[in-house]
């Protein structure tokens, strides 16, 4: 993608290369209708244009203001389980994901549904194992905690009903330790492989033996179950508890160092440098392991708005559809989406492995591509598009191929589009290379402008967030 | 889905993949080397899936052991209902269509398949066949791997060489370097835009256009792209000569069949295809259940085998089902079965062996309730690859285990 930053010469400060020693420091530099999207697109799910506008006019602090603390309330959510749904076999799976993504859609606190996806990625429990009404359940607990205190967190998920059935720690007593969750915990969700020994999952694994579920399916500490001996854990000897490896695991520098890295992947770029990370996790660990600080710390600095993060990171198919039905103001969300989800590689609250998805380059293949093609070209044509041909026309001015156009790449892209790219638009809306060519007009309009959004939705540039 | 590797050209294997690359040409390197055996280069493999957990006493059903009928009074087939194979087993009779091809040697059976220490849960005892790592999760599945070492730049590989008849691509077919299409519904493999022609041409060329970008991943996505506006078209016009002249059964089932034997038929280089079939995880009411998949399979398979035939291509088809596990000796109390252990494997085509392979396990002398395995199911897959397709099976599913004579 050519940039076009002749209208915004300060979108980004500085050109790929190496990291600036201010790349945390407060961004001061200009917030337009560009960074403002950006910051859409990466603390949320994206904007419509006259979300953008409102967010330039709160400026950089008040807009990181509301996306980090939220004031206002959040909308109804119907709750789940529905009884009449929970216990149909047909329905049951389907109605958990649009439970989640209807809230995706609908919420005004963008940025804690953000993070509860990436908690949900990063301590990936899927419906392959665990029924569904546990499963929202965890969801719950990872909105609750979405901008909280990590090490609550990972004590939280080390006594969900989902995460002891998905890694089996309920089956993990004093007599015959089960030591899963002990090593995930470490290799996936807090410190990474290659940073702990086999004989810490042991220890681990017996402070963790007795953390199991009553016939309710809720925690429970048996304490019968539970290996009160001696434990040496990353270099420590005492009687721990579960609560003592959560404890112990976020003290160690390379659990900080861990995290932050895949907070600044989430929300910058892939491959940050080692000296970012380094700056981030000192921020962690000073703030005691508040989320919220170290993701604002994030999303306020030079780097977050630079020229290497713009546009940099594939958007996963959650951003990608759910950021699609906003822009269009599709106010409910369709009931195939989970479907949709699923043929582009992320069947939310079905991840593939406990790994989560690996994301990045592995969104695109040719078979998740044409369901992201195919989902808008589809979603178009929704009699429930509250951004219709005719609304766009009034804001074109005119029923003007040229006009028309504009006004749909700035809304979808900024304008992040290049000029061959408008010219084939505007090929397409004049219907150019039709066997009879026939300009925009009132007789075709509606398809053609139709037809124009999902070009545009489905244009290279914005499979990029 | 799941994570698809596969090699990125230009700057973005170094940019976003750090040290991949070293891993690469490791890669790159053992592809060369030759295939193992001489097989036709022409050979397929078919795979279908039994998800769920197959329950393998009543599909190769031990009718004259005494204990299969005391452990079973509820769900078990009756002695004078089976088809019989030998003296010991014979086939559940909604298996007609395959009691049919196995008297004309066309089927094998490979008793007890399993491996130690089974894993009873279905997403993980499926993580574990599809990519033949019982001990330590593996992001790549067997046949990705098999994929992977092709050459693609010999003469007739194209993207199409493995290919799934489903949504998602399934773990068994995760490969490093390889994009493996998912068609689900043949219609769904396009770029669908209604009526309005020229929007297609329009997206074509939108994404032709590719320049070097801003992001690393931008051309990545225009390249693939092209590749997915493009294969449908590709798939279309390849199959568009071929017909049909078998009559498949009505189900879901037997359409995949149907256009995996246009697929094979068709001069697309494909060396794979992953077929699913399922539910069989039957703790309640089984026979029913059971018995409904099991016509599915064999009348599907049977018409498939016909298809291939005619075609002239039932000699370079292996057929080869799996189940993440087997189910339990003895019934439940809701006049099902809960998850097992090992259980039988069928294989079918023309250019097999047929006939019974391997130990039956004994119903009897039991590891906690559930059967022994009698044969590691990798040394199924080390013998299909090695003997039917060709390659060298120890970097694919490890070394160790015994060939097994059906092919």
């Amino acid at each position: 993608m050519q940039l076009d930053t002749s209208t915004d010469p300060q979108v980004g400060y500085r050109p790929p290369g190496q990291l600036e020693p201010d790349a945390l420091e407060r961004y001061r530099g200009n917030f337009g209708k560009r960074q403002a999207a950006h910051l859409a697109r990466r603390a949320g799910f994206g904007a419509t244009p006259a979300e953008i506008d409102a967010l330039v006019g709160r400026g950089l602090d008040g807009s990181l203001d509301a996306y980090l603390h939220p004031t206002q309330p959040e909308g109804e959510f119907a709750a789940y389980p529905d009884a009449a749904v929970l216990y149909d076999p047909k329905k049951r799976y389907g109605a958990a994901k649009l439970w989640w993504l209807d809230r995706m859609l609908k919420t005004k606190r963008p940025l804690v549904e953000k993070m509860t996806l990436f908690w949900h990625g990063h301590f990936a429990t899927s419906l392959a194992k665990v029924p569904p009404q546990l499963m929202v359940q965890q969801i719950d607990l990872f909105r609750a905690h979405a901008l909280g205190n990590f090490r609550d967190l990972l004590l939280a998920v080390s006594q969900d009903p989902a995460m002891l059935i998905w890694l089996d720690n309920r089956f993990n007593v004093a007599a015959h330790p089960n030591e899963n969750y002990a090593r995930e915990i470490m290799e996936l969700f807090a410190l990474g492989l290659g940073n702990y020994s086999e004989a810490d999952i042991k220890s681990a694994a017996r402070a963790f033996t007795g953390w199991t579920l009553d016939k309710d399916a809720r925690f429970v500490y048996k304490e019968q179950a539970h290996d009160a001996g001696l434990k040496t854990f990353l270099g420590r000897t005492g009687n721990f508890t579960g609560e003592d490896v959560v404890a112990i695991i976020v003290e160690q520098p390379i659990h900080q160092r861990f995290i932050c890295r895949k907070l600044l992947e989430y929300f910058v770029y892939s491959d940050p440098e080692p000296a970012l990370i380094d700056a981030l996790a000192s921020v962690y660990a000073l703030s005691g392991y508040d989320v919220a600080k170290t993701v604002g710390t994030i999303l306020r600095s030079n780097v977050f708005f630079s020229l290497r993060a713009y546009r940099a990171l594939p958007k996963s198919p959650v951003e990608f559809a759910v950021g699609s039905l906003r822009y269009l103001g599709i106010a409910e969300i369709p009931a195939d989406t989970p479907g949709w989800l699923a043929r582009m590689g992320q069947d939310v609250l079905q991840p593939p492995s406990v790994k989560g998805w690996d994301g990045g380059p592995l969104w695109i293949s040719t078979t998740t591509l044409l369901a992201r093609f195919n989902f808008v070209n589809k979603l178009v044509t929704s009699p429930a598009l509250a951004l219709t041909p005719d609304a766009l026309v009034a804001q074109a001015g005119g029923m003007n191929a040229t006009n028309v156009l504009e006004t749909i790449v700035a809304g979808a892209l900024q304008d992040d589009v290049t000029g061959d790219v408008r010219g084939t638009l505007r090929d397409f809306l004049d219907s150019k290379n039709a066997e009879v060519p026939v300009p925009l007009g009132p007789e075709n309009y509606q398809a053609k402008i139709r037809g124009a959004l999902a070009l545009v939705l489905n244009l290279p540039s914005n499979q990029l967030a | 889905m799941s994570s698809r590797r596969r090699f990125i050209s230009g700057s973005l294997g170094t940019v976003a993949l750090g040290g991949a690359l070293p891993g690469f040409l490791r890669e790159a390197a053992s592809a060369q080397t030759l295939p193992a055996a001489a097989t036709d280069p022409r050979n397929v493999l078919v795979v279908v899936q039994l998800a769920g957990g197959n329950d393998g006493l009543n599909t190769i059903v031990p009718y004259s052991d005494d204990a299969y009928h005391r452990v079973r009074p509820a769900l078990r087939v009756a002695a004078n209902s089976v088809l019989k194979i030998d003296d010991r087993v014979g086939f559940n009779p909604v298996l007609l269509g395959l009691n049919e091809l196995y008297k004309s040697g066309q089927v094998a059976i490979v008793h007890g398949v399993g491996y130690p220490n089974p894993n009873r849960s279905h997403f993980e005892a499926t993580q574990i066949w599809e990519t033949a790592s019982p001990d330590r999760p593996l992001s790549t599945g067997w046949l990705g791997r098999y994929l992977d070492k092709l050459d693609r730049n010999a003469t007739g590989t194209t993207s199409f060489a493995g290919v799934t008849l489903g949504d998602t691509v399934p773990s068994a077919l995760l490969a490093q370097h390889v994009d493996v299409p998912a068609i689900g519904a043949l219609n769904n493999f396009q770029y669908n835009a209604g009526k309005d022609a020229t929007s297609k041409a329009a997206a074509g060329t939108l994404y032709d256009g590719a320049r070097a970008g801003q992001s690393p991943y931008l051309s990545l996505i225009e390249n693939t792209a092209r590749t997915a506006l493009h294969g449908g078209d590709i798939l279309r016009a390849k199959m568009a000569g071929y017909k049909t002249a078998v009559t498949y059964p009505g189900d879901g089932f037997a359409q995949q069949l149907q256009l995996a034997a246009r697929i094979i038929g068709s001069d697309l280089g494909t060396r794979i295809v992953f077929v699913s079939l399922g539910s069989f995880d039957t703790h309640a009411a089984q026979r029913g259940q059971q018995d409904k998949l099991l016509g599915s399979l064999g009348n599907g398979l049977l018409a498939f085998y016909k298809d291939l035939a005619e075609h002239g291509n039932a000699n370079r088809v292996l057929t080869m089902t799996f189940s993440e596990f087997g189910r339990r000796v003895s019934q439940n109390a809701s006049a099902g079965t809960d998850h097992g252990t090992a259980a039988p494997l069928l294989v079918v085509g023309g250019g097999i062996k047929g006939g019974v392979y391997g130990e039956q396990p004994s119903l009897t002398d039991l590891d906690n309730g559930d059967l022994k395995f009698a044969t590691d199911f990798r040394a199924v897959y080390a013998t299909v690859l090695e003997r039917w397709l060709g390659r060298d099976a120890a970097p694919i599913v490890g070394d160790g285990f015994a060939r097994i004579a059906f092919v």
